[in-house]
């Protein structure tokens, strides 16, 4: 990625860090997305999965569905995501089923990521095209808000477990170790 | 707020007077993705015919000549087996070898015909851990097989790589393979008395659920605003059954309401499971005295019920205000579905899956690997491969699991519940 490449992409990367900043603020999961068609910002959501008590409620959905409010389905053929982390499974697979154009992403996701994280629902076979993804802008302040949120304690969880002994830890492995686990 | 006595006679009249008559068939649990890998991985083992007498004398050398050898990773294969309980095709292959004996040296070759009886068959190790030949070497240490006076008889066969995951697997390989132990646990999925207890509890109801979840289906379908696919949520946690939601297909629904021309994905959002998920979280939400619709909440989710089915189910207040998600809750649906309803249901935290008819192409929760079709007594195994995900039980990748089934319709035709083969259901 070359350095102009490089400044276009992070741009947008931080449209989508504003948007996690805004769910963690929130009490949401700190993850938050923009799309983006011909350079313009289209549709922008942060996760909101406990306001809505709807596991289902990710940024990217939310996002879509305001795009989807105002413009055709095709259009996303035309489109591009930026989200601070990887894409879940589910999104993965509604993505490509919409026939998105690519996948920006922050950091990689290890619990249920679906673009490389845990499964590879972007390339795996399919009857829909696959798309390509580029993760790892802004990786580590996409990790930052994700154990900012983790040392809070989450009311809507089931039995919630005692988080005020966690200490916010501020090391980050080198990238290698949060590669894609195949 | 309706009683729970009070609703569960709303539902069951309900039922009835839709007429909705039960599908006949029963229920088959899905393998997970490492069953599949421990039912389908072999390694090539060596065997060696010895004398019973000499069979610990011989395991105690290979153990000292093969030092990194894990015997854990293959306790699930008996070590040390008589000729009698050897699979059929390995008695005929060995029967024909003669065995040396020592102390009783025939005059002429060192041989001595052993009685059938007297033989053990030694697993000795994966063929990767030595070589042939360095393994006759290490043989040739000890008695019967000393300074090479008689050569030992070596084979390859293939075994089971992992350990089975039921008694009946264990049988079976059995008489495939090698002699299996089987202790009574499974590794690679929902341990089988797990799944057997939740089949019982599950399986006179499924196929009044399904015949719903096709009548769901084929209301929005008759709109024109979907595909023939739908859903029921069920709580089966007290003594009673509520039916949380109801819900079809609405891919085909335009911003307007109205249908919108069939272009290819429609609206993903609106899959049957996802709304059956907006519409428990609507109805927490409601019973927990928050107005759903002062949630802002797209209308591209098409959230709200549409048709009779949707609407009366919707309207009973029969959830507990305080569940989380979709916990305790049950999904039966017409298809398999698509990777990310299947997806849907693992963050939603569901506590069982029953589906119909597999989508080899499109489907998310079968581990791939052919079905058992028809009833026990013609039951034929259909190879119908899948995409492989097998997402409701992957626990060490996934965050959460939980069972899931396939039903089997008694009176099932091929065209049964048939859509498009590219359907993402």
């Amino acid at each position: 990625m070359d350095e102009e490449e490089k400044v276009y992409h992070e741009r947008f990367m931080r449209e989508a860090i504003n948007m996690a900043e805004l769910a963690l603020a929130s009490d949401e999961t700190p993850v938050g997305c923009v799309f983006v068609k011909d350079g313009e910002i289209i549709g922008r959501a942060m996760n909101e999965t406990n306001r809505t008590l709807n596991g289902t409620r990710h940024c990217e959905f939310i996002a879509l569905s305001q795009i989807l409010s105002t413009h055709p389905i095709s259009i996303l053929r035309e489109t591009d995501l930026y989200v601070t982390v990887e894409p879940c499974v589910m999104c993965a697979s509604a993505l490509r089923q919409y026939g998105i154009r690519a996948v920006y992403f922050g950091c990689w996701n290890d619990r249920f990521g679906g673009t490389g994280g845990v499964l590879n629902i972007h390339s795996d076979p399919s009857v829909d095209k696959p798309y390509p993804v580029y993760g790892g802008i802004f990786r580590e302040e996409a990790i930052m808000l994700l154990r900012k949120f983790y040392v809070q304690e989450n009311e809507k969880a089931p039995k919630p477990t005692q988080k005020k002994t966690r200490e916010l830890k501020t090391d980050i492995l080198p990238l290698d170790i949060h590669s894609p686990k195949s | 707020m309706v009683t729970p006595e009070a609703a569960e006679e709303a539902v069951s009249c309900s039922i009835e007077r839709l007429g909705n008559v039960p599908r006949p068939g029963r229920l088959v649990a899905l393998k997970t993705k490492d069953e599949v890998r421990a039912a389908l991985e072999t390694f090539e083992a060596y065997i060696v015919g010895v004398s019973a007498k000499f069979a610990g004398a011989i395991l105690n050398v290979i153990r000292e000549s093969l030092p990194d050898l894990k015997t854990a990773e293959f306790q699930h294969l008996r070590r040390v087996v008589s000729f009698e309980y050897l699979p059929q095709h390995l008695q005929t292959r060995f029967g024909i070898i003669r065995y040396p004996e020592s102390d009783i040296r025939d005059e002429t070759d060192g041989f001595t015909a052993l009685t059938r009886a007297e033989i053990r068959y030694l697993l000795v190790s994966p063929i990767t851990a030595i070589s042939q030949s360095g393994l006759i070497e290490v043989l040739a240490k000890k008695p019967p097989f000393l300074d090479a006076s008689a050569l030992p008889a070596v084979f390859t066969i293939p075994v089971p790589a992992l350990a089975p995951t039921s008694a009946e697997q264990a049988a079976q390989w059995t008489r495939d393979f090698w002699p299996i132990s089987y202790k009574n646990t499974n590794p690679y999925g929902p341990h089988p008395s797990l799944v057997a207890r939740n089949t019982a509890d599950i399986e006179e109801g499924a196929g009044t659920y399904l015949a719903l979840a096709e009548a769901a289906g084929e209301q929005i379908s008759e709109l024109s605003l979907g595909e023939k696919v739908g859903c029921v949520i069920v709580d089966k946690t007290g003594g009673d059954e509520q039916i949380i939601a109801v819900t079809g297909d609405c891919r085909w629904q335009s911003r307007n309401g109205g249908p919108m021309k069939k272009e290819e994905p429609g609206n993903v959002m609106a899959h049957a499971v996802q709304r059956g998920i907006a519409m428990v979280a609507k109805k927490r939400l409601r019973v927990a005295g928050t107005n759903p619709e002062s949630i802002s909440s797209s209308k591209v989710f098409c959230d709200s019920p549409l048709t009779d089915h949707e609407k009366h189910f919707y309207s009973l207040d029969n959830i507990p205000p305080n569940g989380y998600l979709c916990s305790e809750l049950d999904i039966y649906i017409t298809h398999e579905p698509c990777v990310m309803c299947s997806m849907a249901i693992l963050h939603s935290r569901f506590r069982r899956c029953v589906f119909s008819r597999r989508m080899p192409l499109t489907g998310g929760m079968t581990a791939g690997v052919g079905s058992v079709q028809g009833d026990g007594s013609t039951a034929v195994v259909r190879n119908v491969s899948g995409l492989g995900h097998g997402i409701f039980w992957r626990p060490s990748e996934l965050n959460w699991k939980f069972l899931a089934w396939e039903w089997i319709d008694t009176d099932r035709l091929d065209t049964y519940l048939e859509v498009k083969d590219t359907l993402q259901a």
